[in-house]
């Protein structure tokens, strides 16, 4: 019997109001996370990758956001139905998340041991594992274990002379320290998940491919569960052990990395790795995908890819498909799914 | 340390072009300046030894210089008509000043940045629909009329407060640090403080509120939700410390303003200050009071200045003093 998933999004549905009206942003998300695994979501620009993300510790804001169905169960309860103060208690401490953008996200007027402190100290309130001092401990003796953590975990990610910079400002680190400092800040409270939101995007790519040797060995250490949101293959290829391909609010297709990598069974997917540029590819002859992503406000009716797809049949067209198993987790929602007929 | 020296001789030279200015304004004003000192009755000998005794019968720039002189060793000059050193007539009304100045921009400041930082977690409701108007309708009422509604509630119909002065009429106290904490003084204080404040507060609670809306909206504030801190501690710590900075330019700012400008406040509570005190100066072509008067507010806001030049300094690690 396998250990029930960590995380378990059930048919997640997002709506969004804007001027032009209400848009059905995510329709009927699932996404089941173990520990020891790691998700890439992949999709382009507005497929709601984001938003799953942002969703799961509930930082969506709300209005415009409402959610119109589902559940995300995290261990078991949905969080979903918890209010703020329960949702705050799993923050930091149980779901941690790192952002892109390294610069915007750490505060600028702040030391980096400061920030570092603030996690540890309100992680510790929740899971007094985290500081290792007793309870009853007076708040200077609390604060100083919270700097040695704080210490500890940045040497952890790799930032030499810790004890030293950790009394830094971020405008005095570059953009990979502060990418480090960030994930740093999301394993100090010792999460069960981590949601990483495109951590590699901003960084050039010698230090994109550091950052993801560093996730990936955090990952083995502390037995975390996580979703890495990306919008790059190769990032997935190399980092994740399953994926899940986004299209317009819907994953699309979803399984272990080998299996959809070699044997992509969705037309959106594969229309995204031949969009890949291959060493082959000669000048004017890269490959995009012709149409238009939908209109989320007037979605079609049936599978929101069939506008745009080559085998779209009047079946696809009358209601949105459901996945179809293909063996071994490998998930495709098609009507006809597998490496078919390669159209033009 | 070399940043604050740097600033310290950036005041000096300011100090230096005001007293320039200042000596050259009071020269060219038209009419004698002996005119209020000296008697119709003295005959020409008399008068030219009145002046050589006052130094008006040197060229200009030996005047300048004297003047310059005298005032690097602390002295400036004689009342022509309270026949008193000015410095000892400034000092008796400058701490009224200062301690009304202080308290009423404390206050303003104070209950401007917390009210706006509140006001900012609450936009559209109804609080802001009742609180943002209301700070408006203070900060757009005239000083004086304010004031003249406190009086009227507070000190004619209630009776709560004394209507005028910093000091009930026979009081005596032993030194001047007595006298500005005695109950007596304070109980003075609260009115026109009171009325300074509600003037003051809008432009801090607005801008306080307008910055926190554009920091809560910046990504580290959402990081800070990530880490699972409180709503209380995001918005004080986190978020205030970032959009603090144009309120404190806008304190400097107002620290000058308010100092030269107390003269509404302090004419319609009787307010024993400074700007009475230039008023009255000026009005009696007093000139070496209205000088030195012009001279001490002068460098109490260079002096400010430089205090709020270093707060930044603390309060935005990126200004870096030049500190490598």
């Amino acid at each position: 019997m396998t250990e029930p998933p960590l995380l378990d999004i059930r048919d997640l549905h997002l709506s969004m109001t804007s001027f032009d009206g209400e848009a059905h942003v995510l329709a009927g998300v699932n996404l089941s996370v173990r520990r020891n695994e790691v998700w890439g979501v992949v999709g382009e620009t507005g497929c709601g990758k984001s938003l799953t993300g942002l969703s799961i510790s509930r930082l969506v804001p709300s209005p415009p956001a409402r959610y119109l169905g589902g559940e995300i169960l995290f261990d078991g309860r949905d969080l979903l139905s918890l209010d703020e103060a329960g949702m705050r208690n799993l923050r930091g401490h149980r779901i941690g998340m790192i952002f892109q953008d390294p610069t915007t996200n750490l505060n600028p007027a702040f030391r980096i041991g400061e920030q570092l402190v603030d996690v540890a100290l309100a992680a510790d309130r929740r899971n007094p594992d985290i500081l290792g001092v007793a309870a009853r401990a007076g708040w200077r003796t609390r604060r100083r274990a919270a700097r040695d953590v704080a210490v500890r975990t940045l040497a952890e990610v790799g930032i030499t002379d810790a004890a030293e910079r950790i009394d830094a400002y971020p405008h005095e680190f570059s953009g990979g320290m502060r990418q480090r400092v960030l994930i740093a800040m999301a394993l100090i409270g010792r999460p069960d998940l981590l949601i990483a939101d495109e951590p590699t995007t901003a960084l050039d790519v010698s230090v994109q491919s550091q950052i993801l040797a560093l996730l990936a060995g955090m990952v083995r250490d502390h037995a975390m569960g996580v979703i890495l949101i990306t919008h790059n293959l190769g990032v997935v290829a190399k980092a994740c052990s399953h994926v899940a391909v986004m299209y317009a609010g819907v994953i699309v297709e979803s399984g272990p990395v080998a299996a959809l990598l070699r044997k992509p069974s969705h037309p959106y997917t594969r229309a995204l790795m031949a969009s890949i540029p291959t060493s082959g590819v000669r000048r004017g002859e890269l490959k995009g995908l012709p149409g238009q992503v939908p209109n989320l406000i007037k979605p079609p009716r049936g599978c929101r890819f069939a506008p745009r797809c080559a085998q779209a049949a009047e079946a696809c067209r009358a209601g949105p498909p459901q996945p179809v198993d293909l063996g071994g987790g490998h998930m495709a929602a098609c009507l006809k799914p597998g490496p078919a007929a390669e159209a033009a | 340390m070399s940043y604050l020296l740097q600033r310290l001789a950036h005041s000096l030279v300011l100090l230096w072009a005001v007293v320039t200015i200042l000596f050259l304004m009071f020269r060219l004003m038209p009419g004698n300046p002996m005119a209020a000192y000296i008697s119709e009755a003295l005959n020409d000998e008399q008068q030219q030894l009145i002046m050589a005794q006052f130094g008006l019968d040197r060229p200009l720039h030996e005047q300048y210089l004297l003047y310059v002189w005298n005032l690097a060793q602390g002295n400036l000059g004689t009342s022509f008509f309270r026949r008193e050193p000015v410095w000892s007539i400034i000092l008796s009304a400058l701490p009224n000043t200062l301690i009304l100045t202080m308290t009423g921009l404390v206050l303003a400041y104070a209950f401007g940045i917390l009210a706006g930082a509140w006001l900012a977690t609450k936009r559209g409701t109804l609080a802001e629909g009742i609180l943002v108007p209301m700070a408006l309708a203070t900060r757009a009422a005239p000083e004086f009329w304010l004031g003249m509604i406190l009086l009227t509630v507070f000190a004619f119909s209630l009776g709560w407060l004394p209507a005028g002065g910093a000091n009930s009429a026979g009081m005596f106290f032993d030194s001047e640090l007595h006298r500005i904490f005695s109950r007596d003084f304070l109980l003075h204080l609260i009115l026109p403080a009171v009325t300074l404040a509600l003037y003051l507060q809008g432009l801090p609670l607005l801008l306080m509120r307008s910055t926190m809306l554009e920091v809560l909206h910046d990504e580290f504030v959402t990081m800070a939700r990530i880490k699972g801190l409180s709503e209380w501690r995001i918005t004080l710590h986190h978020a205030a410390r970032n959009a603090l900075l144009p309120v404190v330019t806008a304190f400097a700012l107002g620290l000058g303003a308010t100092l030269g400008g107390n003269v509404v406040v302090e004419t319609v509570f009787s307010w024993p200050g400074l700007g009475r005190l230039l008023v009255t100066a000026v009005s009696q072509s007093d000139y070496p009071l209205a000088q030195g008067a012009f001279f001490v507010i002068a460098v109490v806001l260079i002096v400010l200045n430089l205090v709020v030049d270093v707060l930044y300094g603390l309060l935005d690690p990126r200004v870096s003093h030049g500190r490598s």
